[in-house]
């Protein structure tokens, strides 16, 4: 009698955690689980269910090592009972957590496990979600490997591998899920090797993914896959040096970002409109989308931000001619770059301060030429001037990068 | 059912990050959904049911 009302118990536990997850309130979830595993049950398979629960709760709270430790007692267990299904649905799930956390070799072999075991009982839905999650392993491989400076297919030969391996995984996933028809399914994977396809320098091949997931998004009325596909496809034609259709782009993603009301989004398309204009040389459009950013940024609390914009706003005054308004942002740019500890971005700071020192006090002493002569000089110093070649506009792109943040590592 | 739960999930992009430079925005991950309710609907509910009733 005491074990069947304490069965009962944690049954009704582990219902309740499971209601609240579906709904989206994980730590409540969480809460009940635990103590569902508290009162404890006989039925491995009810406990396997809470442990694989908990874990995704754990992952949705990005506590990833809560998620692995509870995907690892899941994979255990069906592998104790001999339940192969469950023992797959674990790997896939272990894999999943081993990737956030940059395990990418042990990811890989639970990956593996999932397709294998797919594979033998010819679950081919199984086998496509094997195929996605491996596809990813091997994305976010690629992308950590080496990170800082090279262009999109300039990577190192490791990382091109990776790349390349994860496309072909899911070239594969694309296969089984548009012979069952699962547009959901197809929609990710369109997004992920789109992804991929950029990283590796096919700027066409990935226009045409992220094309495909467009259109799946706006079939699901899905407007984070929209925006995002937006913003996918606004940074592919930047690097396709199709700078008009960049911003087109952009506007759609900036549009959809206010209607989402994401308010970093909608930072981040302003700060991506300014880069494209300034490559347009549209500069009085490029500093009104960066005073934009800079708005946000300081409403978020966000200095590295905001130190973007004020680098952003104070090349774009620069290229104007705007000199007393550049020096204001550049200033304004030293003090956070100072606050924030980056100290390469400070190095740009001091340099573009002390430039704009010279430039100010040459017009004080001196005619409109010569400071318009110097304008021009200025331009080339700060990477502002763009050129409508890609290679030339890439160079001006990865200096804007390069300068306030990359190489402090950030993100 | 496990899609649509993913594909709600809008994760929040700091705007410290520059465009392109993180080589794209990702889809949300796919994971493994194991349900006690669906396990219990199948094997269990007979039972217990029949064990409430006496």
């Amino acid at each position: 009698h005491v074990r069947y009302r304490m069965e009962v118990s944690c049954l009704e536990l582990a219902l309740e955690g499971e209601r609240l997850c579906k709904v989206g309130d994980y730590r409540a979830g969480v809460s009940f689980f635990e103590a569902a595993i508290q009162v404890g049950t006989e039925d491995l398979q009810v406990l396997s269910a809470i442990y694989s629960q908990l874990g995704n709760a754990y992952f949705h709270l990005h506590d990833y090592a809560k998620a692995l430790e509870f995907h690892r007692h899941d994979l255990t267990l069906t592998r104790t009972i001999g339940d192969l299904l469950g023992e797959a649905k674990a790997s896939g799930n272990l894999g999943n957590t081993l990737k956030v956390l940059g395990r990418f070799d042990e990811a890989v072999v639970c990956c593996q496990r999932h397709l294998d075991i797919a594979r033998d009982t010819n679950d081919k839905v199984g086998q496509a979600r094997a195929l996605y999650n491996f596809g990813n392993v091997y994305h976010a491989k690629g992308k950590s490997i080496c990170w800082s400076g090279a262009e999109p297919g300039d990577f190192p030969e490791e990382v091109m591998m990776a790349l390349r391996k994860a496309a072909e995984y899911y070239e594969a996933n694309l296969v089984i899920v548009k012979e069952h028809g699962d547009r959901a399914a197809q929609g990710r994977t369109y997004g992920n090797l789109g992804n991929t396809y950029y990283l590796l320098g096919n700027f066409r091949k990935a226009v045409a993914s992220h094309e495909q997931r467009l259109l799946i998004a706006k079939e699901f009325g899905d407007r984070s896959a929209e925006r995002r596909a937006y913003c996918n496809l606004g940074n592919a034609y930047i690097f396709l040096g199709e700078f008009e259709v960049a911003a087109e782009h952009y506007k759609k993603t900036l549009q959809l970002a206010r209607q989402l009301k994401d308010r970093a989004v909608e930072a981040q398309a302003c700060y991506s409109l300014g880069n494209t204009y300034t490559l347009l040389q549209d500069y009085e459009r490029a500093i009104d989308n960066h005073l934009k950013h800079l708005i946000i940024a300081q409403d978020l609390n966000d200095r590295i931000g905001e130190g973007r914009a004020c680098w952003s706003l104070g090349n774009a005054h620069t290229a104007l001619g705007n000199h007393d308004q550049a020096m204001h942002f550049a200033e304004k740019h030293l003090e956070i770059c100072k606050e924030t500890g980056d100290r390469s971005g400070e190095l740009t700071a001091r340099m573009n301060v002390s430039d704009l020192q010279m430039v100010l006090g040459l017009s004080y002493s001196t005619n409109n030429s010569t400071l318009s002569e110097n304008k021009d000089i200025d331009y080339n110093l700060h990477g502002a001037r763009p050129r409508m070649s890609r290679r030339h506009s890439m160079e001006n792109l990865e200096l804007m990068q390069l300068t306030p943040d990359k190489m402090n590592g950030q993100k | 059912p496990q899609e649509h739960q993913e594909e709600a999930k809008s994760s929040a992009v700091s705007s410290s990050q520059i465009f392109h430079s993180d080589g794209g925005e990702m889809e949300p991950e796919t994971m493994e959904i194991k349900s006690v309710s669906e396990y219990f609907t199948k094997m269990h509910m007979g039972s217990v049911m029949s064990r409430q009733r006496g």
